[in-house]
């Protein structure tokens, strides 16, 4: 496993160009009158503050623990360009406990702003006293800063070093983020007894990407049992590995983007095997197959689900008393755990906080609880029950070849009969049984049967939202309208219209119905059926009158419910669309005119498909005697498109918005 | 941008108590109390004791009946502590619909975590939490509390309506004081005397309320304690940190606060001289005031650090001078040194900012914020020290009409800052529109907003880079769709402060262009998005706070060979909250339409509401009325 990987890694490295050690020239901790002055540099001018130059570097030694740690250092220089990049002068280093004696320390704190005043450089030091520390959970502590004597135009300088007893947490990092960075370098030196597998990601190219061999010594100190100290120095290969980029534009979040983590430019490490001296190599992290063992036999994952969970019995039995056959006995498990259960955490975690007892106990947990209970709950029952993990959209995608655990956040669960299967969860109380929320669709996810972690997809393209308008408008001789409209939204548009209806009552979503309209609408007997029945998507109804005595009548067939706007805002897209669902939206509208009325003017009936059939856009009206039919539909069957689509996709949303804002154009005769 | 400290949250917490006798059943609650209720509090039993001027204990037994989901949020206890309080400990139990006993909570299920707030860096405040995530509706959660704090400046209030649609079956308050010792309370919306008694040697008050019916709330209500009945309470003496003060006067607590902030004005060698290098040569002293506010400005920033006695004392001058950051006690001092380094005299205040709910008869610590005034010859010049770009002597909304109490040697003095009115909050658009053939229109829009219209511009292009003021500009306008052609702003720093906005808009598709006709709103940017739902009965007064004039003219081109067909009536709508106008002329191949709207603040009887609502909805159907244009043969 090792070797192959390496091979890979070496690879990659070969086609690249290695220019010749070209350095950062920025010099920590000394600032010049002239470092002020970014007019030669290729900034954004709109830019709050500019990171001149971030510098990271990691490295391997022996620790007085008897083991290696990581050493990550860390050089930032950054300018406050205008008032708005004061919080860049702000910062958190988040370190990491654990039980026992391993932990993560700050060391080496130097911190500095630079002033340019009357032509000199003022340095500004940041006490000690003033870095100020917060414990945020057990695991995690925080170190806050806040540089003096910041204002428009200071120079911060931070050098910091982390000392790491966790190998699994070598250090990632961002080339691109809030601030445009000028110089953005990291350099890993990897001692040949680990493994490491690189993620990279983004749209910046490297500026040099260079590999090295060279040999390092390592003293690993031990306590012995009278209080001194043991020691042993190995020396071995060290590999080394420097990426640098220069001029990293910001990336801003727009619309219909999973996560701008899926689009940052950075570079992650996964420690995959250990192999020390004289020893057996260890696959930390090799293969899906061991992830999936572990994760089976994990106390806080699957070792729950392969044992009797006999204390369930009793309450078993009433849940699935009296049900008719098995489907009926699965959907009132999977009720029962929706219903009676409060998910406290919603997506931070794919394990269990606590044994599912307690969680049984206390009614709540977090995603993972809920759902392994309820896979527990569906085995006791003697069904196949499978836990499904998986990322959500908003948290970034897995990786399909590597098991990167912390890229997953969230746990359903899939049941499966000879002839079917549903994927369930049961932490979302709208959802109903075989629904997963939108944010589960996120491509690549694993499915635990028995020791197995099996692949499974969760496209978006997979889904599909279909909504459907009927409208029927009678117009008497006088001119006054009746009308009736049935209104069936797309499943997830009725899972947020019965979010609506649970939090703030009937009322609120009657007020939402009426304000759509002019208050000389007046709309009554308004419905809503299928409330309670969370597999199907609600079903609307509403009568509507209009007291008219003009001449002349302007009526839009789509009454409140063509697209007003184009939802893509922005003029240019740097990154892919993500759309969370495909989608198809009818609306039939039916319209009887009195023989007192003629009929005017009619909007033209077009027709419009994208990129050959993957979407469309059809608008027909006709006349027959006095009856006005149109039926407009706008669909799409893809939800990822490219940068280089965009334009055409905002172009398709336009003519849209216009065609669906034409009017319909009815004239009093004369006389009769 | 300005920011408040936060205050030191009251604890409520004492000892002993009668407990679980309590028969919970629903069958025990009336009808009327489940009207409009989502949660009904059953019963509540607060003790505030205080066993000495620097330490008190607050005792809390509270049961809760959830009806249905919306009532959950009151099922969940959350309780605080900081350095100067004592973990609260915390009992809990769970009964059913029948009153009968669920269980009880285990003391390794209470959570504790930090409760930093966003706006500060750091500061020591925690807190414990705890919920049984019960989901049979209906069933009852009761919870005893016990805590101890280590000073006593702070009473806490009574309120036993604690939110809309929660009713109270029984809710009583004592305060327990030593003999020596004095409290004072101010007791609103029939809550009534207390009943006093003597314990042990030790002064007893006691209010109870029984049987009160859920409130709904309605749009545009006044400040909740207005609605329920409540009591508000404050020490006489009290100490904090070992600071001892009394709040019987206004007078006395400024003393208090005064004596914290005292002898804390030095100012660095360096900072002197610069104070003088900018103000040694100018006559006006208004110049001056602004000449070291803009420095003040330059040279710091708002950085909150709230530790023990820090959340009330502000850091000294030096500090300020050499960190360059302070929270709004700290900078407000600061610029106060500075000023009294240029010989000018400037006065110290707290004030009650963002919410003006404010007791002005009640002295007790009300204050969220800090700021500074300075009396000068003609007028008074107030200065807001947290804003690294306000005008000097804005204050806006976030202060502006609010109380404030002036720190004198002498005492505090209570005043009000000046608030802004309806000719100060203006907004002035004129508007330039060329329709083409297919309906895509080109705006070209002069604005210029004043005073309160202009702080979200304001915060817009002071606080965000161009990238996101375009963001925003994107989404600002109700319009089909549209591409921002060109914007820019140019800001006057005035005691009225004014932005001047240029904004060029492409409005894709705005005008309607079907066969022989064209559709088009001649209100392109201002129309009113407001539409207040009508109510049957409304209960209470009707408030409005901003007061405000908006005035638009717009001038259309529309292609060659249109006559009207539809042209919206003139609007001429008076009422007591306000004026609307709207006109449309046309001429040839051009439409000009104008549109004011003047909204008056003030308090209403509830009876008028639904003029209001009717008020709004016919400016809101005005504002979206349509020209229609057709071709002339």
């Amino acid at each position: 496993m090792k070797r192959s990987f390496l091979f890979i890694v070496l690879q990659l490295c070969f086609g690249l160009i290695v220019s010749a050690q070209e350095k950062c020239v920025v010099d920590f901790g000394k600032v010049y009158p002239k470092d002020f002055d970014l007019s030669k540099e290729k900034v954004d001018t709109a830019a709050n503050a500019v990171v001149i130059a971030d510098i990271g570097r990691s490295s391997f030694d022996g620790n007085l623990k008897g083991a290696f740690s990581i050493i990550f250092k860390r050089q930032l220089r950054i300018k406050i360009q205008n008032k708005n990049g004061l919080d860049a002068a702000s910062f958190e280093i988040p370190l990491y406990q654990s039980e026992g004696n391993k932990q993560e320390e700050l060391g080496n704190f130097k911190a500095s702003t630079y002033n340019l005043e009357n032509g000199s450089v003022i340095e500004t030091k940041l006490e000690n006293s003033q870095v100020f520390e917060e414990k945020r959970s057990k695991n995690w502590v925080v170190k806050k800063i806040a540089m003096p004597a910041v204002k428009e135009g200071s120079i911060i300088d931070i050098v910091y070093t982390v000392y790491s007893d966790f190998l699994f947490n070598l250090h990632s990092w961002e080339f691109q983020g809030k601030y445009p960075k000028l110089w953005s370098e990291y350099e890993v030196n990897i001692p040949e007894y680990f493994t490491y597998i690189t993620l990279a990601q983004g749209y910046t190219p490297y500026h040099i990407k260079e590999e090295s061999r060279q040999l390092g010594s390592f003293n690993i100190m031990w306590q012995d049992v009278i209080g001194g100290y043991d020691r042993q120095s190995v020396t071995g290969t060290v590999n080394r590995t420097r990426w640098v980029m220069k001029n990293v534009p910001a990336l801003k979040k727009e619309a219909f983007t999973t996560t701008l983590d899926n689009h940052v430019s950075k570079l992650e490490f996964q420690l995959s095997e250990i192999s020390y001296p004289n020893s057996m190599p260890k696959s930390v992290m090799s293969t899906w197959n061991n992830v999936g063992e572990e994760l089976r036999n994990s106390e806080y994952f699957g070792a729950q689900l392969h044992i009797n969970n006999t204390w369930l019995g009793d309450e078993m039995k009433t849940i699935v008393a009296g049900s008719k056959n098995s489907l009926e006995r699965m959907k009132r498990i999977y009720a029962f755990v929706r219903d009676n259960f409060t998910c406290t955490f919603h997506s931070g975690s794919y394990l269990t906080t606590n044994s599912l007892r307690t969680v049984f106990k206390n009614r709540s947990g977090n995603v993972a609880d809920l759902n392994l209970l309820l896979t527990a709950m569906l085995s006791y029952e003697g069904f196949n029950a499978y836990p499904v993990l998986l990322s959500t959209r908003s948290h970034g995608y897995t990786n399909k070849i590597y098991p990167v655990m912390d890229k997953f956040n969230y746990v359903v669960t899939c049941v499966k009969t000879s002839s079917d299967q549903w994927f369930l969860d049961a932490s979302n109380p709208l959802l109903g049984f075989g629904k997963l929320d939108e944010e589960c669709y996120n491509g690549h996810a694993r499915m635990l049967v028995r020791k197995n972690l099996l692949p499974i997809y969760f496209e978006s393209d997979s889904v599909r939202e279909e909504k459907f308008t009927t409208v029927f408008i009678e117009m008497d001789e006088t001119g006054t309208l009746n009308g009736h409209v049935n209104f069936t939204p797309g499943y997830y548009e009725s899972m947020t219209l019965r979010g609506v209806v649970k939090k703030k009552g009937k009322e609120e979503f009657e007020k939402r119905i009426r304000s759509n309209y002019d208050s000389d609408w007046h709309i009554d007997s308004i419905g809503i059926d299928l409330l309670d029945s969370l597999e199907a998507p609600l079903d609307l109804h509403y009568e509507l009158a209009l007291n008219n005595s003009a001449d002349i009548v302007y009526i839009n067939p789509l009454l409140t419910g063509g697209l007003k706007n184009n939802p893509f805002i922005s003029t240019e897209r740097y990154y892919p669309v993500e759309m969370p669902y495909a989608f198809d939206e009818l609306h039939v509208f039916n319209m009887e005119v009195p023989r007192t009325y003629e009929i005017n003017e009619l909007p033209g009936s077009v027709k419009v498909t994208f990129n050959g059939g993957q979407g469309g856009f059809e608008y027909q009206i006709t006349q027959d005697d006095n009856l006005i039919q149109m039926k407009a539909r706008v669909y799409f069957k893809r939800t990822n498109f490219q940068p280089e689509e965009y334009q055409s996709l905002r172009d398709f949303f336009s003519h849209v918005v216009k065609k669906e804002s034409e009017q319909i154009v009815l004239k009093k005769k004369k006389s009769l | 941008m300005k920011r408040t400290f936060q205050l030191l949250l009251c604890l409520c917490v004492s000892a002993i108590c009668k407990a679980g006798n309590g028969d919970y059943s629903i069958a025990k609650i009336t009808p009327a109390l489940m009207k409009e209720a989502n949660v009904i509090k059953r019963y509540e039993e607060i003790k505030f004791e205080v066993l000495n001027v620097n330490k008190a204990r607050t005792y809390k037994k509270v049961a809760y009946t959830i009806l249905n989901e919306k009532g959950d949020e009151s099922a969940e206890i959350v309780e605080m502590y900081d350095k100067l309080s004592n973990q609260p400990s915390i009992e809990a139990t769970l009964y059913d619909a029948m009153g009968v006993k669920v269980k009880s909570l285990k003391r390794s299920d209470i959570k504790d975590m930090s409760a930093t707030d966003d706006n500060n860096l750091i500061d020591d405040n925690r807190l414990k939490a705890f919920n049984f995530y019960c989901k049979n509706y209906p069933y009852t959660v009761e919870y005893e509390v016990e805590q101890d704090q280590y000073y006593t400046m702070f009473f806490p209030g009574w309120i036993p309506v604690e939110k809309e649609m929660m009713s109270v079956q029984y809710s009583s308050f004592s305060v327990i004081l030593p003999a020596d010792l004095h409290f004072r309370y101010k007791a609103s919306n029939g809550a009534g005397e207390p009943v006093k008694t003597t314990v042990d040697n030790k002064q007893v008050f006691t209010w109870k309320l029984q049987d009160f019916n859920a409130i709904k709330r309605e749009p545009y209500a006044p400040y909740w304690l207005e609605l329920v009945p409540c009591v508000y309470m404050a020490p006489s003496e009290f100490a904090i940190q070992g600071y001892q003060g009394n709040m019987n006067s206004w007078q006395d607590f400024g003393k208090f606060v005064y004596a914290l902030k005292k002898d804390r004005d030095a100012l660095p060698a360096e900072v002197k001289a610069k104070v003088h290098e900018l103000t040694d040569n100018i006559a006006d002293t208004h110049k001056k005031v602004a000449l070291l506010y803009d420095f003040m400005q330059k040279n710091t920033r708002y950085i909150s650090v709230q530790l023990g006695i820090g959340g009330w004392q502000p850091f000294d001058a030096t500090y300020v001078a050499t960190k360059r950051y302070g929270d709004c006690k700290a900078l407000s001092n600061y610029m106060f040194s500075l000023l009294k380094e240029a010989g000018i005299p400037s006065c110290y205040a707290l004030v009650k900012a963002k919410n003006n709910s404010f007791v002005a008869d009640f002295p007790s610590s009300q204050f969220n914020h800090a700021i500074l005034c300075v009396p000068l010859a003609k007028d008074t010049m107030w200065l807001e020290c947290t804003s690294q770009t306000e005008a000097p002597g804005y204050m806006g909304d976030f202060t502006g009409g609010h109380y404030s109490l002036l720190i004198n040697e002498a005492g505090g003095t209570l005043v009000k800052v000046p608030g802004y009115k309806m000719n100060d909050n203006l907004q002035v658009r004129k508007t330039f529109a060329t329709v083409d053939a297919t309906g895509n229109t080109e705006v070209h829009e002069n604005g210029q907003y004043k005073a309160i219209q202009q702080e979200d511009l304001h915060n817009l292009i002071n606080y965000n880079a161009k990238d996101k003021q375009l963001e925003r500009l994107k989404s600002q306008f109700d319009l089909p769709q549209y591409d921002v052609v060109s914007f820019s702003y140019k800001e006057e720093k005035s005691r009225i402060p004014v932005i001047n906005e240029d904004v060029q808009l492409n409005a894709i598709g705005y005008a309607s262009v079907t066969g022989k006709r064209l559709f088009i709103m001649p209100n392109i940017l201002s129309k009113s998005s407001s539409k207040p739902t009508a109510a049957d009965a409304r209960k209470y007064d009707l408030v409005l706070d901003l007061e405000y004039k908006d005035v638009d003219t717009v001038e259309i081109k529309i292609p060659d060979g249109y006559i009207p067909e539809s042209v919206p009536q003139p609007q001429q709508i008076a009422t007591k909250f306000g004026k609307y106008t709207s006109s449309v002329k046309i001429e040839g191949n051009k439409i000009y339409y104008y549109r004011s709207m003047e909204r008056i603040s003030g308090r209403f009887t509830a009876a008028a509401y639904n003029e209001f609502v009717q008020f709004y909805e016919q400016i809101y159907k005005a504002d979206r009325s349509k020209v229609v244009m057709v071709k002339a043969n």
